[in-house]
């Protein structure tokens, strides 16, 4: 009996921590107005939004022990994040250029990447992140690594300059029409890989 | 070289220009590379574990990672490169054995903590794959082990544990299936593209997912707008029509196909398996003799029996058994 009410009251709080995470995502799309709901929906997203994060123990400091404990187990149950995935709507894309400088006046464009497939999606999956406001503090640090795992294949290059930017494809229409994906950069770094070596 | 043996060696097929020890190398470099790489410490991956790993940490620095391992290895004068190739067999092997059904529940607990410590080091390379597959292998760990058709139960005799308990673990898990299609579709439903095809359209022509030429798509694009619409209602409908016994089966098919299709047209493997799985899992058992759950629990019989019940009908307590 007593076993079967802790299962019980574990189901209640798994899925009430599910609920909250769930519609913390939710509420956060609306609240970005990245929805087809009228903007007047806004405001009581970002209050919904205060109210899970609270639920959730993310308005306490990072220290608190509570916090501590729900995040953890979100983490070990694998519910840390909701499930709106290609939603509401799907964003370009993004790409990171590198332009490699070589001492020779040689100029090479490539991009970082993976051998596999599944380590390919992965990489993408840093690259959206990457233009996450949320991600910023980081940004550059993660750029520089991305670029010196390039550099660490062709010692030779001079300086990298890292291009960041939003691919955006056509619409099925413009597509018909010709038209093809534009890229508008967000960022650019300059790496000058020798200067580091000799450091 | 002379002309003649390099002519010779151009005329052998590919594969037999390799040398045992080339194919030993190749065969490491194609199981360990990205693995190593992705996982690798300052100057020697992509973007150094360390960095995920502070993020993670920041969340909670009781969050296992893969630092533990290599600080435990450290003790051990493990180097950082043995200890990842360490994690990856091992993890290999309890995906084995529990395929198998061999020492389920040590398998289950290491493949769970090996599988968190790398999609937490991993963090930034995460996306919802790992998720999925640390939620399944945390309700395993949890679950009755070992199940009626292990090589535990058949090989090594090992007596099945708390039968009734499976369909509570099963509710578990079709209820988490609910919510995840429910949010999922509602979600779907908010963003415009979905009503129009649009979403699709991006989703199909953006890279890495762009397996399929856009002038195939073009050709189909009357087609798209029912899809995206369909994909919605699939997803939203989901945890009301697996319930009914009439509409089951046919729910059940269309989220399959669905991830089948998501698997072959985007190239998403591992997601589509790991979806598919996890709706077998939660609905799949009995599902085309559209026998109710809840007949067999009262129907009784021996504990082996009662294992064979692997869910309650809806309305039935998960805890009764």
């Amino acid at each position: 009996m007593i076993s079967k009410r802790i299962y019980a009251a574990w189901f209640v709080i798994h899925f009430f921590l599910i609920t909250a995470v769930c519609f913390a995502g939710i509420f956060s799309l609306i609240a970005e107005g990245a929805t087809m709901l009228p903007s007047a929906f806004q405001r009581y997203a970002r209050k919904s939004e205060l109210i899970t994060a609270f639920v959730l123990g993310k308005e306490a400091t990072a220290s608190n022990p509570i916090r501590r404990g729900i995040a953890t187990y979100l983490h070990a149950a694998g519910i840390q994040s909701g499930y709106s995935f290609f939603a509401p709507n799907i964003p370009g894309y993004h790409r990171l250029g590198l332009e490699l400088y070589y001492a020779d006046g040689r100029v090479e464009y490539v991009s970082p990447h993976l051998s596999g497939r599944a380590a390919a999606l992965r990489l993408d999956s840093l690259l959206d992140r990457l233009a996450d406001n949320r991600y910023e503090p980081i940004r550059e640090v993660v750029v520089k690594m991305l670029a010196f795992s390039v550099w660490r294949d062709r010692p030779e290059v001079k300086k990298i300059r890292a291009t960041f930017g939003t691919v955006s494809p056509p619409g099925i229409g413009d597509f018909e029409h010709g038209k093809r994906e534009s890229f508008q950069p967000m960022f650019s770094y300059d790496f000058s890989l020798r200067e580091k070596e000799k450091r | 070289m002379s002309e003649a043996p390099q002519i010779a060696l151009n005329s052998l097929p590919f594969a037999l220009r390799f040398t045992p020890r080339r194919w030993w190398t190749r065969l490491l470099a194609f199981l360990f590379g990205d693995w190593h790489y992705l996982f690798a410490s300052t100057g020697k991956g992509l973007v150094t574990r360390k960095l995920g790993e502070a993020i993670t940490s920041f969340d909670s620095p009781l969050i296992p990672k893969l630092s533990w391992l290599v600080a435990l290895g450290g003790y051990a004068h493990v180097g950082e490169d043995a200890v990842l190739s360490i994690a990856w067999a091992c993890l290999l092997c309890m995906g084995v054995l529990l395929l198998l059904g061999l020492f389920s529940r040590p398998a289950a607990i290491i493949a769970w903590f090996l599988h968190l410590c790398a999609a937490e080091s991993g963090g930034l390379f995460a996306y919802g794959a790992d998720n999925f597959m640390t939620t399944g292998l945390f309700y395993l760990m949890l679950s009755p082990l070992p199940d009626r058709y292990s090589l535990d139960h058949r090989l090594l005799k090992v007596e099945l544990r708390d039968p009734q308990l499976l369909g509570f673990w099963r509710r578990v898990l079709q209820v988490h299936m609910c919510f995840v299609y429910f949010i999922g579709g509602l979600a779907k439903c908010l963003g415009s593209g979905w009503w129009d095809g649009s979403n699709l359209w991006r989703s199909l022509t953006r890279p890495p997912f762009n397996l399929i030429s856009p002038e195939i798509l073009v050709r189909f694009k009357y087609a798209l707008p029912i899809l995206g619409i369909s994909i919605c209602l699939i997803e939203l409908g989901y945890p009301f029509f697996i319930w009914i016994k009439k509409t089951r089966l046919f729910w059940l098919v269309c989220i399959l196909a669905m991830h089948a299709a998501i698997g072959l047209a985007m190239g998403m493997y591992l997601f589509a398996l790991v979806m598919i799985v996890l709706n077998l899992a939660a609905f799949g058992i009995g599902v085309s003799d559209g026998q109710s759950v809840s007949t067999q629990v009262m129907a009784g019989g021996s504990a082996e029996e009662r294992s064979n019940v692997s869910g309650l009908a809806p309305g039935a307590s998960p805890l009764s058994g």
